[in-house]
């Protein structure tokens, strides 16, 4: 007796159990669903385009090329004549892949400190909130606005080259017409406009450090710098860990600044693999090509991810 | 009063279900363009083609000019049927016919006996393997606009129609002075050094691009000058070329026919009121004088298209002289070329009266900007990006030539 109820409790919990997993799906699905569609399907697709040749058209014009695609954005012939240092100056995917790097290289680390200064300034003073907001409105306002406003400013003749040449630095040319500071007028404004939205994480992150270890320190005869450097910093560590990944791949995708900015230019000077993807696509209509440049892409982001994914027990503070 | 209120409604909508066969009768032509609304050809040729085809709507459906062969080319893979696409360049047609969305018209040439003769053979442009699949209707080539109040203040003598390059770059700089600039260049390529295929002889997928020294060198003079805008600063403010004349400041540009029509426009509606005429392009030593580059637009009909006949008997009309008349009405430059044809070109009200004006009407020869020629698209990314390195000066012109010869030769190793 006792133990036929026990089943039936039993199978009455397998049955809500499934219920559950059941509403749990049915909530998921939408999402789901959607990311099938929009992001699965066309991955998917990418990677088999990039093994045939198609210029557009009917599907029926889809011709196989194997790895034809990749040895063409690799100009593999040219480059295993002549070194790796032609890949990286000649060839347009070396050149994308060095700019994009370049790219990711400061940006990352000068909007984290950006970030994680305004964070640690705007968390104690007075009237923070009006800060707050001031710094996050970049980040909500329109890209296609702030690209244009910044290309004034950063004229021959711009506020910016006037400041520059006050302080007695002799710099008398369009920022986006030079080939070194082109690319840093996509850093400034990429840092300009994403530090707000970052500093707000970091915000977050600071009212989790536990009050008790600052007491701690400071009972310790530590002074604000070595509080900051041996409390605050470790504590925000998964943070940065955090901010740096998101930032890393948001960087590999970079797009609508060099679009609106530079166009890539002058020269290749700024060219980025989206940028370089996207030439591929819609201006030269060479599908499977553009398709092989996106796995380049692909393979970075995701090792990247993996990466995030590998440390973030480590990095963690538990 | 709600209840009326949706009685109202409910009758409103009554009428418009008895409304909608009502105005079924009419055919519509969907028709693919740019900038639809602010190109007065265009309003022109809709006009004149509903006046005399009664029960037929022309439906533009307006495109953004820059993104035009994307956008389209976007419309034909996902199986737009939309009749008629306009064709903005012309390795956009050979694209499109590779793809299949063209509609091949011989068959429709043979049929209704079109005679092509006005177009003196332009049309070749748009055949593949002696297959036609588009109709020219717009044959626009460059011609140097100048504003006469600034040449009468400063005492020079107008443009000529045979002035050599120098002649022309020496008078720009005369005219450089008390916040003048002697001449315009926009940012484009073929503003500073597409004229070298007005020899007939080069092209720019010739492979080799010593050709383009001598214009860029002549710019550079020009610029260090002060005699035109820097190119930099034009590529930092995205001036654009037409408000940068209609200033009222420059005293010479060169570029494209279009621009009479919007010039025409600008005085009519009041954005500037100077007085201006057009004279040819100067030459270089060697070519003859009214030499010209230009371009081709044209229209195809979409292979998805379900009014196929109709499209023909648009297209067939609008490069022929009925649609170059109507194109002609509002200052624009027709394909098809005829006595009527320029008369109605200088007729147009606010063209300038001056001769010089309407000899460059008749350019000796024009080239075409860019040539239907293998890897062309790869060759267009190269070429502009050694052109804006060239123009932005961080590399010299002789530098940035060498760079366009050894990579398009790298192209078809």
């Amino acid at each position: 007796m006792k133990q036929g109820e026990q089943k039936l409790a039993r199978a009455r919990m397998g049955r809500m159990e499934r219920k559950k997993t059941l509403i749990a799906y049915s909530f998921l699905a939408p999402n789901f669903l959607g990311f099938a569609i929009f992001t699965l399907v066309p991955v998917v697709c990418a990677i088999a385009l990039s093994l045939f040749e198609w210029n557009g058209g009917d599907i029926s014009r889809l011709r196989f090329v194997g790895f034809e695609n990749y040895a063409t954005i690799f100009n593999v012939k040219k480059v295993s004549q002549n070194g790796l240092a032609y890949f990286f100056n000649r060839v347009d995917l070396g050149i994308a892949l060095k700019n994009t790097v370049y790219y990711t290289v400061i940006t990352v680390p000068l909007t984290i400190i950006c970030a994680l200064a305004l964070a640690l300034l705007l968390n104690k003073i007075r009237g923070a909130v009006v800060f707050r907001a001031v710094f996050f409105f970049p980040y909500v306002a329109s890209m296609v606005a702030i690209c244009v406003c910044w290309s004034f400013m950063l004229m021959k003749d711009g506020p910016i080259n006037h400041f520059i040449m006050a302080l007695g630095i002799d710099f008398n040319k369009s920022w986006t017409a030079d080939t070194t500071m082109a690319m840093w007028s996509i850093i400034l404004v990429s840092v300009w406009r994403n530090m707000g939205y970052y500093m707000v994480i970091y915000l977050a992150a600071l009212q989790g450090v536990p009050k008790e270890l600052m007491e701690a320190a400071t009972v310790d005869g530590a002074n604000k710098w070595k509080q900051f450097l041996h409390v605050t910093l470790p504590q925000l560590r998964p943070t940065t860990f955090f901010v740096s990944i998101m930032m890393i791949i948001s960087c590999f995708k970079i797009y609508d600044v060099v679009a609106i900015m530079t166009e890539g230019g002058p020269g290749r000077s700024t060219k980025m693999l989206v940028t370089y993807i996207y030439d591929e696509a819609f201006t030269k209509v060479r599908y499977g090509q553009a398709s092989a440049i996106s796995m380049i892409l692909l393979i970075i982001v995701l090792l990247v991810t993996i990466i995030q994914f590998r440390s973030e027990k480590k990095f963690s503070n538990d | 009063m709600k209840k009326m209120l949706s009685v109202v409604l409910a009758a409103v909508m009554m009428l418009s279900l008895l409304a909608v066969p009502a105005m079924a009768e009419d055919q519509v032509l969907t028709v693919v363009t740019w900038d639809a609304t602010t190109t007065p050809y265009l309003l022109a040729q809709k006009e004149a083609y509903e006046a005399s085809h009664p029960g037929v709507k022309i439906e533009y459906v307006d495109v953004a000019s820059q993104d035009y062969p994307i956008k389209a080319t976007t419309m034909l893979e996902g199986k737009d049927t939309s009749d008629v696409f306009m064709v903005k360049e012309i390795d956009d047609i050979i694209k499109w016919q590779a793809q299949g969305f063209a509609e091949p018209l011989n068959a429709y040439v043979e049929k209704t006996g079109y005679d092509m003769s006005g177009f003196v053979g332009t049309e070749e442009n748009y055949k593949v393997d002696g297959e036609l699949y588009a109709v020219p209707f717009r044959s626009d080539f460059w011609v140097l606009y100048y504003n006469k109040d600034l040449f009468d203040a400063a005492g020079e003598p107008y443009p000529t129609n045979d002035m050599t390059w120098d002649q022309y770059a020496d008078l720009a700089i005369k005219m450089t002075k008390d916040g003048v600039y002697g001449t315009h260049y926009h940012t484009w390529l073929s503003d500073v050094v597409n004229w070298t295929v007005a020899d007939g002889e080069n092209t720019l997928a010739d492979r080799n691009y010593d050709d383009l020294l001598y214009y860029y060198n002549l710019y550079q003079k020009l610029e260090d000058a002060g005699a035109c805008m820097a190119y930099s600063e034009l590529k930092a403010s995205g001036l654009h070329y037409s408000a940068a004349f209609a200033n009222g400041n420059i005293a010479m540009m060169p570029m494209g026919y279009w621009y009479v029509s919007t010039l025409i426009n600008y005085h009519k509606d009041g954005t500037c009121n100077f007085n201006w005429g057009i004279a040819a392009v100067p030459h270089a030593d060697g070519v003859k004088a009214g030499s010209s580059f230009g371009n081709l637009t044209g229209a195809m009909i979409n292979q998805a298209s379900a009014n196929k006949d109709l499209a023909w008997d648009y297209i067939s009309w609008l490069g022929g002289e009925e649609g170059a008349a109507a194109t002609a009405s509002v200052g624009a430059r027709p394909a098809y070329v005829s006595e009527t044809v320029a008369a109605a070109m200088s007729s147009v009200e606010g063209f300038p009266t001056d001769e010089t004006s309407k000899g460059a009407l008749i350019p000796s020869f024009v080239g075409m900007e860019w040539p239907v020629a293998e890897k062309v698209a790869d060759i267009k990314t190269i070429v502009n990006e050694e052109h804006s390195m060239i123009m932005a000066r961080e590399i010299t012109p002789e530098e940035g030539v060498a760079e366009m010869n050894e990579r398009v030769a790298e192209l078809f190793e």
